[in-house]
């Protein structure tokens, strides 16, 4: 094969990944799009090892190269991850797009990214000298840029099976179909015994990286509902302070009202 | 080198080229299936759709090396089956043709819509669609044609 | 229904269905030379050099020095240049064109030239536009003494942006030098023979020394009405230069940023209202051409004799200008300068009757046209109006009036509704005496001896259905089977010119020319024999002449009516507008073929919604367009309005087949009013809107502002 490796495990395509700068390739939706000259690609979608979706332990774990549409055909993908990953472009882009390759591009916009953010999900990497996992959080370093070394492919992505069900979710584009996201919001709240365990909420497309702030999250831990509806507006406005959102396709004003709004709103439909 | 090996409509076919090249370039310049169309190549607008292992693909967003050992399958293969027969009779019917260059891509859409989703409602033959953009038809022809398929086209999907 | 509109199977159906149309990017490729153009990289600025690297064998450059002619386009004048002159005057004006075997190595060619420029400012800002390409005014009455009786006077400005055709194949054309001499070019076009013309000039040669033939074209909607005469004389040059074929397609991105558009318009209204009724209207209408005239000055006549809309005003004064900025030209799109100025009189008309505290429809029905009413022009509404039934229809089916009322209540909550309704007509055929003195439509009629007759006209199939309407008509009148009856695409070495696939006239005036002509092969039918029979336009005798130096006279012979009513819901958290029904009322006449027709409104009507809400288009400081791919320019998808119903009323108009009128572009012009009259409803507070794309930011920024 000219200007591409096809391997036959994930060993080999470790190995490959070492020894040539060959650009991993899973669903090939944005790679195509970009159409880099002279570009080789290590083509992974074939690999058995990257495609399943199974439990583990308290996750669910996500091959890498897994599409949108198995998932969407998966009983063990949560609806919340089944919404964001269903209004993803259209069809056939759905139909080859994958997790790994949605997170490997690096941008904020990525639609299963902001679930991934919101739920504390981890990402496992793989190199020919082994295995870590990384939380999704901290693999976002800033614009386009991943906690990602030049050996290392994504191998699988591990969402958290509790405290999902809670949720709470807007995919604001410009259509109903084929929309990039020019703001994304995700929310999550666990609430154990009349007390707010876990406060989660996730703004995508709206900055460098997805955004959350896990200090403002907490000043809800403990308290119940009816605690926290007592110190609502402040949070709003610390989160108001906090949000300094950049210029895309839309303004930065609208961004902030539209996150604004939606943050307001998760926190009145669950009763805060 | 070896070459990239794969099914075209029916038919074992290789490719001794880049594995970088572009689906849909390959399918239209070296192996001439010109009903597969380019409306932007860049996977917004179906045109370039054809079946990949059974599953709706954009053309223009699969490299070559991908599609090793694949089944692809255009408009030049499906046409000579009875589902082609049933879904080019309801087209005619509801006049759902105009310019025709959304046309290959939308035959490929309905084809992987009906095969998934045999008896179709409204909302889904319209997210069955919405990647293939027609600028013509305003939709309603294109979608009341797949509902008359669906309905004649008994069994075979 | 008529026999006539009963729905056949159309005649191009099974080509395309099957994947065998052969559109121009469809042709072999052996032997063909790919081109593709070098573009300015500035707005503005004098060429001083451009440097090309050492070409490799079979690789050429072409820019002006290869033009054998004259380096101009003609599109009514003759500004364009085929390739750049002295100076660039638009980011992506063509310098020239690189032309040769592989298009990897064509591609890196395009990179290493270098080119000079010596940068001048440009010109952007409409508002502030000085240099005017054309400037017409005209109008009726008294205009002082109705300011001066005037209860009061509203002044208002509306501004309407960009839309792009996006047909879904992107222009292309293809050059062949033929053995015997003569240029051979085809690809996807509307007008073969405005084609022809320019070339003819470019090459210095005369008419039967190049022909030019459409290609199956992948939709047009008016932007491949100038837009191919430009591309089909630079492949014509590079062909000649090159003495092999040239093939030159745009990608996506090429096409959205530097071929022809909707001219964005800015207008003012300053209206006189006496008793409750609008006594006057001043208007000043600008259009932004680009930085070459092409159609502007046609598109801004059509825009200014419309700028009263379906209203009756006996003092008119309006005044449009189109003005040059050094962006992409901008040309024909569906509704051609109209779409712009009923935007803005229907939304004028709603302002004022939300100052005066009525009800926008029943303020506006104080004023429709009645037959036999003046036009703008003061030309004559020869047949009747059937608008006032039409609202009736339409308030039938969407249950217009009580929704009105509904959504006016004070709303709270996060999803507010509104609905809103606006009028329009379309003039069909070629404005003023264009028919008569410019085009002179002659069709033919080839009779073979076995009875097969085939179609001899100019007009293109676009998708709006002329290869099955054409021969509808003449089967009809010949008593043949359909079959019998066919129409190829055009191709100038074998037909005559029964003039351009535009302003909605293919079947209103071809179609009565081509009946006629069927007629006579009627009468003068011989079995066996060998005939052709020719039939050439005549004005019908009711037209009042039309004077374009003085604007007055009968604009167009008749009108197709439309009625549009949008219901929207406003999802106040995000700005975004669903669109709960979409409704349009239209008479285009008799239809020729139901399904072609409805096919037509209900296309049309989608992409006067994608005008209305989210096809913004805009260029930079710089002047770029930045909204250069599908994923940035939005137009409608399949799941965004799944609720369009269109009908059709019938006027019949007596001089056009069976009754028919110009339909194409109808569908299209009263949207965005009706949307954004919708809108404004859903968001209630007294706010007036007047900008159309109307977008969710757009939307935002008034919630924010008015504190809903």
């Amino acid at each position: 094969m000219v200007n591409g490796y096809r391997p036959a495990s994930l060993q080999e395509a470790l190995e490959i990944k070492k020894t040539t700068d060959a650009v991993p390739y899973a669903g090939g939706t944005d790679l195509m799009v970009e159409n880099r000259k002279g570009v080789s690609y290590l083509f992974l979608n074939g690999l058995e090892e990257l495609r399943h979706i199974r439990e583990e332990g308290d996750y669910i774990s996500i091959g890498s190269c897994v599409t949108f549409t198995e998932a969407l055909e998966s009983d063990l993908i949560h609806p919340l991850m089944k919404e964001a990953v269903a209004q993803i472009a259209a069809p056939a882009i759905r139909n080859t797009g994958t997790f790994g390759g949605n997170i490997g591009n690096g941008s904020a916009k990525a639609d299963s990214v902001l679930i991934l953010f919101v739920c504390g999900a981890k990402i496992r990497l793989a190199s020919v000298h082994g295995q870590r996992t990384v939380n999704m959080e901290d693999f976002y370093l800033g614009r386009k840029k991943l906690d990602l070394k030049p050996e290392e492919l994504i191998v699988e992505i591990l969402l958290p099976k509790r405290g999902l069900d809670n949720y709470y979710y807007k995919k604001v584009g410009g259509r109903n179909a084929l929309a990039i996201s020019r703001v994304s919001f995700a929310g999550l709240l666990t609430v154990e015994n009349g007390r707010i365990q876990q406060m989660a909420a996730a703004f995508g497309a709206v900055s460098d990286t997805v955004l959350r702030f896990r200090d403002l999250e907490d000043r809800l831990s403990g308290k119940t509902l009816d605690e926290a509806s007592a110190i609502k507006e402040e949070l709003l406005s610390a989160y108001g302070e906090r949000l300094v959102l950049t210029r895309g396709r839309v303004s930065a004003e609208y961004r902030k009202a539209v996150c604004m709004n939606l943050l307001k709103d998760f926190l009145e439909e669950k009763g805060i | 080198m070896e070459a990239i090996n794969f099914l075209l409509n029916g038919e074992e076919t290789a490719y001794d080229g880049s594995a970088a090249d572009r689906l849909l370039d390959v399918l239209r310049d070296s192996f001439r299936m010109t009903s597969v169309k380019c409306g932007c190549k860049e996977g917004e607008c179906g045109a370039c759709s054809v079946l990949m292992n059974g599953i709706l693909v954009n053309s223009c967003c699969v490299a070559m090396g991908a599609a090793e050992g694949a089944n692809i399958v255009t408009l030049e293969g499906f046409r000579k089956t009875e589902r082609f027969a049933v879904l080019n009779k309801a087209f005619a019917a509801t006049s759902a043709v105009q310019c025709g260059f959304c046309i290959p891509g939308m035959v490929m859409a309905a084809e992987a819509l009906l095969s998934k989703i045999p008896n179709p409602k409204d909302s889904q033959i319209r997210e069955g669609l919405s990647g293939n953009l027609c600028r013509c038809t305003g939709y309603n022809a294109i979608v009341n044609a797949i509902h008359i398929a669906a309905k004649e086209g008994n069994g075979l999907w | 229904m008529e026999n006539i509109s009963q729905p056949v199977v159309k005649k191009d159906h099974e080509a395309k269905m099957a994947g065998r149309s052969v559109y121009v990017g469809d042709y072999e490729n052996d032997g063909v030379l790919v081109g593709k153009m070098l573009r300015s990289k500035l707005a503005r600025a004098r060429l001083s050099d451009v440097n090309i690297p050492p070409l490799p064998n079979g690789y050429f450059y072409v820019d002006k020095s290869d033009v054998p002619g004259d380096n101009h386009v003609n599109i009514v004048m003759d500004d364009t240049p085929v390739y750049a002159r002295e100076t660039v005057e638009y980011i992506g004006e063509p310098i020239g064109m690189v032309v040769g075997p592989e298009e990897a190595v064509v591609d890196r060619i395009l990179g290493e030239i270098q080119v000079s420029y010596e940068e001048l400012e440009p010109v952007l800002d409409l508002g502030n536009a000085d240099t005017v390409f054309f400037d017409y005014e005209y109008g009726k009455g008294n205009m002082e003494k109705a300011f001066a009786e005037a209860d009061k006077i509203y002044e208002e400005e509306f501004t309407t942006g960009y839309q792009d055709q996006t047909y879904l194949e992107t222009q292309g054309m293809m050059a062949e030098p033929e053995e015997n001499g003569t240029m051979f070019i085809h690809g996807s076009l509307q007008c073969a023979y405005y084609v022809h013309g320019a070339v003819m000039r470019v090459l210095g040669c005369g008419p039967d020394q190049v022909h030019i033939k459409q290609d199956v074209t992948g939709g047009g909607f008016g932007g491949k009405e100038a837009f191919p005469s430009i591309l089909g004389c630079q492949v014509a040059v590079a062909a000649k230069k090159a003495g092999a074929p040239v093939r030159c397609i745009f990608d996506r991105r090429e096409d959205l940023e530097f071929t022809s558009k909707r001219h964005p318009s800015l207008c003012k209204y300053k209206v006189a209202v006496k008793n409750g009724k609008v006594t006057a209207m001043d208007i000043d209408v600008k259009f932004n051409s680009g930085a070459y005239t092409t159609l502007s000055a046609v598109v801004l006549q059509r825009g200014i004799i419309c700028s009263n809309g379906i209203y009756n005003i006996e003092n008119l004064h309006v005044r449009g200008r189109a003005l040059k900025t050094n962006t992409t030209p901008n040309g024909a799109y569906r509704g051609f300068g109209a779409p712009q100025t009923f935007f803005a009189v229907e939304m004028m008309m709603d302002h004022i009757a939300m100052d005066l505290g009525i009800d926008s429809l029943e303020f506006k029905e104080k004023h429709i046209v009645k037959q036999g009413d003046s036009t703008s022009t003061s030309g004559k509404y020869h047949f009747p109006v059937p608008i006032p039934s039409m609202i009736e229809e339409i308030d039938q089916e969407c249950d217009y009036r009580r929704k009105r009322r509904e959504y006016a209540k004070p709303q709270t909550g996060r999803y507010r509704r509104g609905i809103g309704i606006s009028m329009h007509f379309h003039g069909a055929g070629f404005t003023g005496s264009g028919e008569r003195d410019i085009i002179k439509a002659v069709c033919k009629l080839h009779k073979y001896p076995d009875g097969t007759v085939e179609i001899l006209a100019s007009n293109g199939e676009i998708g709006q259905g002329l290869r099955t309407t054409f021969p509808k008509i003449v089967a009809r009148e010949l008593n043949l089977p359909l079959d019998k009856v066919y129409y190829d695409h055009p191709d100038t070495a074998r037909v005559p010119d029964s003039g351009p696939t535009v302003a909605s006239r293919s079947l209103m005036v071809v179609g009565e020319l081509l009946r006629r002509c069927a007629i006579k092969l009627r009468t003068q039918w011989k079995d066996g024999e060998d005939q052709m029979v020719e039939e050439r336009f005549k004005e019908p005798d009711f037209v009042i002449p039309f004077y374009l130096d003085k604007f007055q006279g009968d604009a167009y012979p008749t009108y197709a009516w439309g009625v549009n009513a949008l219901e929207v819901e406003v999802d106040t958290y995000t700005g975004l507008t669903k669109i709960l029904g979409a409704y349009g009322n239209f008479d285009v006449g008799t239809p020729i073929d139901y399904n072609i027709v409805m096919g037509q409104m209900e296309g049309g009507f989608l992409q006067g919604i994608g005008y209305a809400s989210t096809e913004y288009m805009d260029y930079d400081q710089k002047g770029r367009i930045r909204n250069n791919s599908f994923s940035d320019y939005l137009i409608p998808t399949s799941a965004d309005v799944t609720n369009l119903s269109c009908m059709l009323h019938v006027e019949k108009y007596p001089d056009g087949p069976y009754g028919a009128k110009g339909a194409g572009e109808l569908p299209l012009v009263g949207v965005p009013a009706a949307y954004v009259e919708a809108v404004e409803q859903a968001l209630g507070h007294g706010v007036k809107l007047n900008r159309a794309p109307f977008t969710a930011e757009d939307t935002m920024k008034v919630i924010m502002k008015e504190g809903l």
